[in-house]
């Protein structure tokens, strides 16, 4: 009974100590569940909407006119696959469109018919219209339910597509759910009647864009993919590398939840820092507990209690503050599952429901009870290293008088400077878990600074990961066009800053891998605004090569290895120079001088024109004034319905527009022509266009960039308010029972004519060494961190801001020593007779 | 004319007991005159101790004025009375307060370094005072714990008097001591007192208050009884003691 007094007196002599234990285990239990029951359910909900749709695990789309019957029957007679479903698709790279706040975004877009979709997959319909109204639709069209969850389109909206300059109206008839086209990744299939699909097949004919023959699986164990496209390939006689597209459920799965599993990293990192923190707070506690009561521990040991006894009035405490803690973290998870699984579907673009598994939270509340328990229990078996009369002595056999650290009459130092350093040094041992703490939360704290940095504005961050120079246009030349009088020209065009000649690299095989890459071309690198060796140099001759950090891992490149590219049969030999950490492509880019590209791409001439603006100015308006200026571009001619009344000029229109098309889709470089009407002959040419066509990164990088962007920095934001207050709690709680510990020592120099303020110092600076210290490891260990992260996650590079971190460390030290500080002062209330003798 | 280096002028002090009021000083006036050695004694309870903590800024007064030097210190802020302290006053307690995690040197020097530059001869100063109180070299290092009560009593007092304070107060410095301790202590009180040091000391013993020059004597939060003596050691001690005797049995001690 005595035992349970004293713990109860300890909870409630020190609330303020166990409030802040509570509310790191609160927090603790509230983040760990969130993301490990999170994780689960995220999983269950892909799985489930996976399987009702009615897909297969693999897809794989041919080009059109690269398609063999027999590609068909190896999947038969090789792999034993017998069901396999089939059907035409069109596939469409950067598709421009009106979201629904009205802004123009940019998706990878699959297009398929009604027909083909129920060949494919269930076509299993969500929210949606009657079947009347869809009846009474001319441009019906079925969207997955990403576009619903996460872009907040609805049944009955319009959804607009934008090709070459022409808006296509479509009505939403509803959403649907699909298995493995539901990201950005493969693209987004939509579902469009028979007549708006064969319009589109004769749009979207660039060589990025692919219409062709879909393959739908499930494959057997002994199916190989790389195997697969070998034997087609054999089977139709040349290299199919570029002509195919490839899907699966892994490969969709990571897609869709990549940055949801970063979430749920970032969470479970957090909820290690709470963690961390409440045993080190349950560490001091005990420690001053003991301390202060060890007379009453010499009294009862004397009185016959065994110190197994007495250390359970330590542990009761714990067992009640850390299921309070725990417990409500696992209730508040329970109240909040509706928002969390909203916040959830919205990140994953599926629906994510249902309660969350209560085995899983109340094992994980039960872990964490149990680890505060046995941590308290560490510490608390320490009452038996003070026998009776070593308590009685208030512990003093410990005390160790063989050193006078930092003595006063050789200090340089100011007296409060050196009074908050030599007691820094007469209890060293308890500064670890100081440094542990601050090396924790001030690693994570920095980290989510650096993070919030890379994305204030947006997409920033994985802008710069992104490998490639995104703000800038890229306007290809049509054949007749001089490349180098019409950069002369585009550079004289107000706010263009900088205009380079490049090739538009092409799809190229890499020997030994089934990964394609696709080819920067720069004819000098030093040149380019965004793109920066993680390790070794740029290229600089035509026989060497930069490649991805992605290809170097998985492909166990590295610098000074050779690698083969091949294209249309040319195979050729390069030296790997550097590597770089690229999310372009997937980080599937090889980076080529501009004769390095040319000696495997033979007879290709540079014909991109890459226009850098000035600050400020925007892509869209230059992209319109350069397209003027040119008189528009064939593109944008082989698009254009608007015709004009007068009959020579209709005439002359659809010539254009057969022109166009011939240039923009089918290759033809030079064009003539005559039309005899009666009497008259009307003449025309191709060389009326200069500009085939005019692209930007833009749309792409709103559409998926941007959201990722915005949801990482509010996250960051989040934990860099979560983490300062952890260590504000700390402190404040660490300083203020310092006070409390020191009460006597504090109260005799008052006396001696230290004022409160001096003896705040004191103990503020007391503990600047050791959060000098933790922060300057924490600023290293974020380095690697930061490094590690990104690189382990996405293959890149972030950018690692060393000012941000100085900015960080001046903060978390600043914070710091206010924080002790004032939390310190509680001196100020107790008068100096108090302080001696309380 | 005697100069008064402190004075009291309706001074009151109040404590909340059990939401009673306890007065224990009632409109008390006193004038302390500079270079006495000035000695407060009292029953148990008196209000000898709050006197004097109210008398040197330790502790506010509820009422009335504390003027030291001519100036009233009263109304000053808790940290105006930590500098007014560290300038003008040393303090020894009868439980003697050494800091127990620094030395003997260390100790003295805290009291020290908070007014005076660290130097070399402030060092000096320091170890010279330590060793006139008896203490020996090899007792600078050492920490509070490993002296005897009457050696810490006298690392207290030279704490006290390092910063040659313009008043020593004393609360029952030899309370805690054997008597051949407190004698040694109590040498080294007569000691400074003989250099001009203003010195106000709470004791109920006999044998510390024959030290003093002038016994004031409490009783009721008020001064009963002002007795004067000569400076220690000018006198016959037997006649000196009976004087006293004959003092603090008037006052009913």
């Amino acid at each position: 009974m005595k035992i349970l007094r004293l713990s109860l007196f300890n909870l409630k002599k020190n609330k303020r100590e166990a409030i802040g234990i509570m509310v790191l285990t609160f927090f603790t239990a509230f983040m760990l569940i969130i993301a490990l029951s999170n994780k689960i359910k995220v999983d269950t909900a892909f799985d489930e909407s996976f399987e009702r749709s009615g897909s297969t695990e693999y897809a794989v789309l041919f080009r059109g006119e690269k398609y063999r019957d027999g590609f068909r029957h190896i999947l038969n007679e090789d792999y034993g696959i017998t069901d396999v479903a089939q059907g035409r698709m069109l596939w469409a790279a950067m598709v421009d469109a009106y979201a629904s706040d009205g802004d123009t975004v940019s998706y990878n877009f699959s297009f398929v018919n009604e027909n083909t979709e129920r060949k494919l997959e269930s076509f299993v319909k969500g929210d949606r219209l009657s079947d009347e109204d869809i009846e009474a639709l001319e441009h019906p069209l079925w969207l997955p339910t990403n576009f619903q969850i996460v872009k907040g389109h609805k049944p009955g909206d319009e959804f607009t597509i934008i090709a070459g300059g022409k808006e296509y109206p479509f009505t939403i008839a509803g959403f649907y759910e699909t298995g493995l086209m539901s990201s950005d990744g493969y693209g987004f299939k939509l579902i469009l009647s028979d007549e708006d699909y064969e319009r589109f097949t004769n749009i979207f004919t660039t060589s990025l864009d692919c219409e062709g023959v879909m393959l739908m699986f499930n494959p057997s164990a002994s199916f190989d993919y790389d195997e697969y496209i070998d034997k087609c390939s054999e089977a139709a006689a040349e290299d199919l590398g570029n002509n195919v597209r490839n899907n699966c459920v892994g490969d969709e799965k990571i897609n869709e939840t990549t940055f949801l599993s970063i979430y749920v990293l970032m969470i479970v990192a957090l909820s290690a820092v709470t963690f961390v923190s409440s045993l080190y707070m349950i560490r001091h506690k005990i420690s001053n507990d003991i301390e202060d009561q060890m007379q009453q521990i010499g009294v009862l040991e004397a009185l016959g209690y065994r110190s197994k006894e007495i250390s359970l009035a330590y542990l009761y405490e714990y067992i009640i503050v850390g299921s309070i803690g725990a417990i409500m973290g696992a209730v508040a998870d329970i109240a909040l599952t509706p928002v969390i699984n909203h916040g959830m579907s919205v990140v994953l673009g599926r629906n994510v429901r249902g309660s969350s598994d209560l085995l899983l939270i109340a094992l994980i509340t039960i872990l964490i009870i149990l680890a505060v328990v046995a941590f308290a229990l560490l510490k608390a078996r320490t009452v038996k290293n003070f026998p009776p009369v070593v308590a009685l002595r208030k512990g003093i056999k410990t005390h160790s008088f063989s050193k006078n650290l930092l003595p006063l009459d050789r200090s340089r130092l100011g007296i409060n400077q050196s009074l908050a350093f030599k007691g820094l040094l007469g209890n060293l041992k308890s500064c670890i878990g100081i440094i542990i703490c601050i090396v924790t939360a001030g690693t994570a704290l920095l980290f989510s600074a650096l993070t919030f940095n890379s994305f204030k504005d947006g997409a920033g961050g994985l802008i710069a990961m992104m490998g490639t120079d995104t703000d800038i246009l890229m306007v290809n030349l049509m054949g007749n066009a001089d490349p180098e009088s019409t950069r002369e020209e585009i550079l004289k065009i107000p706010g263009v800053r900088k205009v380079l000649i490049r090739h538009d690299g092409d799809y190229l095989s890499v020997k030994g891998s089934s990964n394609p890459a696709v080819a920067t071309v720069f004819g000098d690198f030093g040149d380019a605004e965004n793109i920066k060796p993680y390790l070794g140099r740029f290229p600089e001759r035509d026989n060497e090569i930069m490649i991805g950090l992605r290809r170097s891992q998985s492909e166990g490149r590295n610098i000074g290895d050779s690698i083969s590219l091949e294209h249309n049969g040319i195979e050729k030999q390069y030296i790997i120079t550097g590597i770089i950490g690229s999310l372009h492509n997937g980080g599937s880019t090889v980076y080529l001088t501009t004769k390095g590209y040319e000696r495997v791409v033979i007879n290709s001439e540079p014909r991109l024109l890459a226009v850098y603006p000035d600050k400020g100015v925007s892509l869209t308006e230059l992209e319109k004034t350069i397209s003027e200026h040119f008189g528009g571009t064939a593109k944008d001619g082989a698009t254009d319905e608007e015709g004009p009344k007068d009959l020579d000029e209709r005439i002359k229109a659809v010539a254009d527009e057969k022109i166009a098309v011939l240039l923009s889709q089918y290759g033809v470089t030079d064009f003539d022509y005559a039309v005899r009407i009666g009497d008259r002959l009307i003449r025309g040419n191709s060389r009326s266009y200069i500009i085939k066509d005019i692209g930007s990164y833009e749309g792409i990088i709103k559409t998926q960039l941007v959201p990722i962007g915005e949801t990482t920095r509010t996250f960051t934001f989040i934990a860099l308010f979560l983490i300062s207050g952890i260590v504000g709690v700390i402190l404040s709680i660490i300083s203020a029972s310092e006070v409390r510990r020191q009460r006597q020592s504090l109260g005799i120099m008052k006396g001696l004519g230290y004022s409160s303020k001096d003896l705040m110092t004191q103990i503020a600076l007391k503990f600047m060494p050791v959060i000098i210290i933790s922060v300057v490891v924490a600023s290293v260990a974020v380095v690697y961190l930061n490094s590690f992260f990104w690189g382990a996650i996405f293959a890149t590079i972030a950018s690692t801001s060393i000012p941000v971190i100085i900015i960080g460390d001046v903060f978390l030290i600043v914070f710091c020593y206010f924080v002790t500080y004032l939390s310190a002062g509680r001196i100020r209330k107790i008068s100096v007779n108090e302080l001696m003798t309380e | 004319m005697a100069s008064f280096i402190l004075q009291t002028n309706k001074l009151c002090k109040s404590f909340s007991n059990g939401g009673t009021l306890q007065h224990v000083i009632k409109n008390l006036d006193l004038e302390i005159v500079e270079g006495d050695f000035t000695v407060i004694m009292g029953s148990s309870g008196s209000g000898k101790s709050t006197l004097l903590y109210a008398l040197s800024g330790m502790d506010k007064p509820g009422m009335g004025k504390v003027i030291f030097d001519g100036k009233e210190i009263q109304g000053f802020s808790n940290d105006e009375l930590a500098v007014f302290r560290r300038g003008n006053c040393g303090f020894v307690f009868q439980s003697i307060y050494l800091l127990e995690n620094q030395t003997v040197l260390d100790n003295v020097l805290t009291g020290a370094l908070i007014v005076q530059k660290n130097s070399k001869e402030l060092v000096d100063r320091a170890k010279e005072l330590l060793l006139k109180t008896g203490l020996k070299e090899e007792d600078f290092n050492k920490y509070p714990n490993q002296l005897s009560g009457g050696e810490a009593q006298r690392v207290g007092i030279v704490r006290a008097v390092i910063n040659n304070p313009r008043i020593l107060f004393a609360d029952e410095p030899t309370g805690q001591l054997n008597s051949a301790s407190g004698k040694d202590v109590l040498d080294i009180f007569t000691e400074v007192h003989k250099n001009g040091q203003s010195i106000v000391m709470v004791t109920h013993d006999i044998k510390t208050a024959l030290r003093g020059t002038r016994v004031l004597y409490l009783r009721d939060g008020g001064i009963v009884g002002d007795y004067r003596m000569c400076p220690y050691g000018e006198d016959d001690e037997k006649e000196r003691r009976a004087g006293l005797t004959e003092f603090l049995d008037k006052m009913g001690w």
